[in-house]
């Protein structure tokens, strides 16, 4: 008897610990979930749309790249809590991450068997090519049809370049990004050296950086060497030869990517550049081992000398095709509506309204101090208040920008990696620059099936 | 016949054969039809359908340069396994058994870096070898010698092997110090008697008597050598330098997560498997115990 009732003691403990999970589940802000209480409620205020009667409780399913240790994952919070807080009918289920290799494939599977999220902060650029093609997303378009004030505040030119590679806007951006030569200006200062223009100049600073034990230029060429592919490339090729997807390697291309061994063998780079990661070439820079590092905006937020550092504009390539302060950037990624929550009724309210709580004018300014008030804002913002020579100076360079053009990655995909990864070979001649070129434009027709 | 009711065993079973078919079997299928496939992305995604392209991949593999020295450093690792994990294992392990007192002690100092995880190992040997302050080139500064790059192609593969044999040497030490405590001390105290001295006691008693263990041990180093992944990934990540210290592993790690080469990723993580297959059954050929 006593066994019998220890077994059924089991039993029921294990039953209990089973159907615990099935509970009433606590969303974002730990308020209970539309589809649980079933209520209705007036929402206070509307998107410039509908006229909207009763509304149901809704949750929303969010996913973005705003997650963990990302700059802007604070404003993300704030401004989801903000939205939560001003229409009570809404939660938000929330799911984000840092953007890395599984969060992407996670996305993809989400897409793939239907469990798509309501609104999707993503890639704009050919990473996200693939999820385009289910048709699951809606274009801004379409959006502003029924709600002529969707992403109002959104500059034309940023709503432009977010367009997805078909053309059609469906993502509506925050900031964008721009990259540009990190300098210590401070060690120019030092060695009585000028702040490069042109490759002359480059060359003479490379050289006295080197005579005197500073390494000239910070960079790993096994790990991040994309900043000076894409600079290269583009200022030996020009904008149409380098917005160009050609068949076999150009010989610009080919002569861009051979300027690799040529500063390798001036000794530009570290000495360890084919064995360390970027955080370590980066520190290298930081340290004032280091004079020069070709980076993106997102690597200002790393810089603590605010007086010794500057960003100023690549200095130029021999026999350059692309006009001088010719610059890599633009906008990489925006908030997608998915056409599952677009043809729900009670979830496209509040689909659209919280993606524009995100990319209004406020919304953007947050995500624009956040990321240290110097990437391209998707909309006009107001200027902090005590900027830095080291902000002054990306101001100037950002303004005195003859040309703004997206990277190659944004137009080849995943085969722009086939070519990263042979950068090292290409820097000390154990595979020509044309081999290395010819393997990624394989890589992107077998892709792309062309 | 033990039980008469084979249902309750079935029962007992099912849950692990239903985990292995579903997390191992079923995924090792697909992986081997996503390698026939030009796979877009890593799932299928509608709208974009993978194309069959049949064997191309597995043609691709026979002519990869970086395979091939992929494949090379794994061979050498298993040699460089069996000789210095195993090899230097047992010269420890019959030092250690003729210890009288500490012996626990060595037994816990030499297992210690097994217990290690590997990208500590992995993090710690990349501060060694540092160029700019790392901790061997500041002793080489501070009896005035020039820094050396201690990951130059000519060294690269030597650098990661010291740390990938040292952190194993303890497992293969503790397995094989067990096996020679399973020797009867009859055994040898009759060769003492005998005038056996006691190199010659390692020689004709030890080492035959340890054959089982000894075969346990190089199989389980060699099919470890084709699984060698993580101190190398931390330490000279995609292979760096040049791709010269690439494993199996890691290439196709860096062809499918890297590169997000995933048929091909595939391709090599079913080759990785067929050389596991061949290579366990080589060295059970070579260790069988064979009739006389």
């Amino acid at each position: 008897m006593k066994n019998k009732l220890l077994s059924l003691l089991c039993v029921s403990t294990m039953a209990v610990s089973l159907f615990t999970g099935c509970g009433s589940g606590q969303a974002a802000g730990g308020r209970e979930t539309a589809d649980q209480d079933g209520g209705k409620q007036e929402p206070e205020e509307n998107t410039g749309g509908k006229e909207s009667q009763e509304q149901a409780l809704v949750t929303l399913k969010t996913v973005s790249m705003f997650g963990g240790t990302d700059p802007n994952a604070e404003a993300y919070q704030t401004i989801n809590e903000e939205l939560m807080a001003e229409n009570d009918y809404i939660t938000i289920e929330d799911n984000s991450q840092t953007s890395d290799e599984d969060w992407k494939a996670a996305v993809a599977a989400d897409f793939s068997v239907g469990n798509e999220p309501d609104v999707l902060q993503f890639f704009t650029d050919a990473t996200a090519d693939s999820i385009v093609a289910t048709d699951k997303l809606v274009s801004v378009e379409e959006i502003r049809a029924e709600y002529p004030a969707y992403a109002q505040d959104t500059l034309e030119a940023a709503l432009a370049a977010s367009a997805n590679t078909d053309g059609v806007s469906r993502a509506v951006p925050t900031t964008g990004y721009w990259e540009g030569l990190y300098c210590n200006k401070d060690l120019f200062d030092k060695y009585n050296i000028e702040l490069p223009t042109d490759w002359t100049s480059l060359e003479t600073a490379i050289r006295t950086f080197q005579e005197n034990d500073i390494i000239p230029i910070a960079v790993s060429l096994n790990n991040v060497p994309h900043y000076w592919i894409e600079f290269l490339m583009l200022y030996t090729a020009g904008e149409e030869g380098y917005t160009s997807i050609p068949k076999t390697a150009p010989a610009e291309w080919v002569k861009a990517l051979e300027l690799f061994k040529t500063l390798r063998d001036m000794g530009a780079f570290p000495e360890d550049t084919d064995t360390v990661d970027d955080a370590y070439a980066g520190q290298l820079f930081r340290d004032k081992k280091a004079a020069m590092q070709l980076d993106g905006s997102w690597y200002a937020g790393q810089i603590e000398d605010m007086e010794g550092t500057v960003v100023i504009a690549f200095p130029g390539v021999p026999d350059q095709q692309a006009d001088a302060a010719s610059m890599i950037g633009g906008v990489s990624s925006g908030f997608y509506i998915t056409r599952k929550a677009w043809e729900d009724p009670d979830k496209r309210d509040a689909a659209v309204k919280f993606v524009m709580a995100h990319t209004s004018q406020a919304g953007v300014q947050r995500y624009w101090e956040a990321t240290g008030a110097v990437a391209q804002a998707a909309t006009q913002v107001n200027p902090v208040d005590g900027a830095t020579p080291f902000a002054e100076s990306i101001a100037a360079y950002t303004s005195s920008a003859s040309l703004m053009v997206a990277p190659t990655d944004a137009r080849i995909g995943d085969a722009y990696k086939t070519l990263v990864a042979q950068i090292v070979k290409v820097s000390t001649g154990a595979m020509t620059a044309e081999e290395a070129i010819d393997l990624a434009l394989e890589k992107y027709a077998e892709q792309y099936g062309e | 016949m033990l039980y008469k009711k084979k249902w309750p065993a079935l029962l007992f079973v099912l849950p692990g054969l239903l985990f292995l078919l579903i997390f191992l079997y079923l995924p090792f299928l697909e992986n081997i039809r996503n390698s026939l496939y030009n796979m877009k992305a890593v799932v299928e995604l509608p709208g974009s359908a993978w194309k069959f392209i049949g064997l191309k991949n597995y043609r691709r593999l026979l002519w990869d340069p970086d395979l091939r020295t992929a494949i090379g450093n794994t061979l050498k690792m298993m040699a460089l396994t069996v000789v210095f994990e195993v090899g230097f294992a047992f010269v420890l392990a019959v030092l250690v058994s003729n210890v009288k007192r500490l012996q626990q002690a060595f037994r816990t100092v030499y297992f210690f870096p097994v217990v290690i995880s590997a990208t500590a190992i992995g993090l710690m040997f990349k501060l060694f070898y540092n160029y700019n302050g790392g901790m061997l080139n500041q002793l080489l500064n501070a009896v005035g010698k020039e820094p050396v790059n201690w990951l130059s192609p000519a060294r690269a593969f030597g650098m990661v092997a010291v740390p990938i044999l040292w952190s194993y040497i303890g497992f293969y030490f503790v397995i094989l110090l067990t096996g020679l405590s399973d020797i009867s001390e009859d055994i040898y105290e009759a060769a003492s008697i005998d005038g056996c001295g006691r190199g010659r006691q390692v020689f004709y008693i030890t080492l035959p008597m340890m054959k089982p263990v000894f075969a346990t041990c190089v199989t389980l180093a060699v099919t470890g050598a084709l699984k060698v992944f993580d101190l190398p990934w931390v330490i000279v990540p995609n292979g760096a330098p040049q791709g010269l210290t690439h494993f199996l592993g890691t290439y196709m790690y860096q062809q499918t997560f890297g590169l997000n080469d995933y048929d091909y990723g595939s391709a090599l993580a079913f080759m990785i498997v067929v050389m596991g297959v061949v290579a366990a059954g080589v060295v059970g050929f070579f260790t069988r115990e064979r009739e006389v």
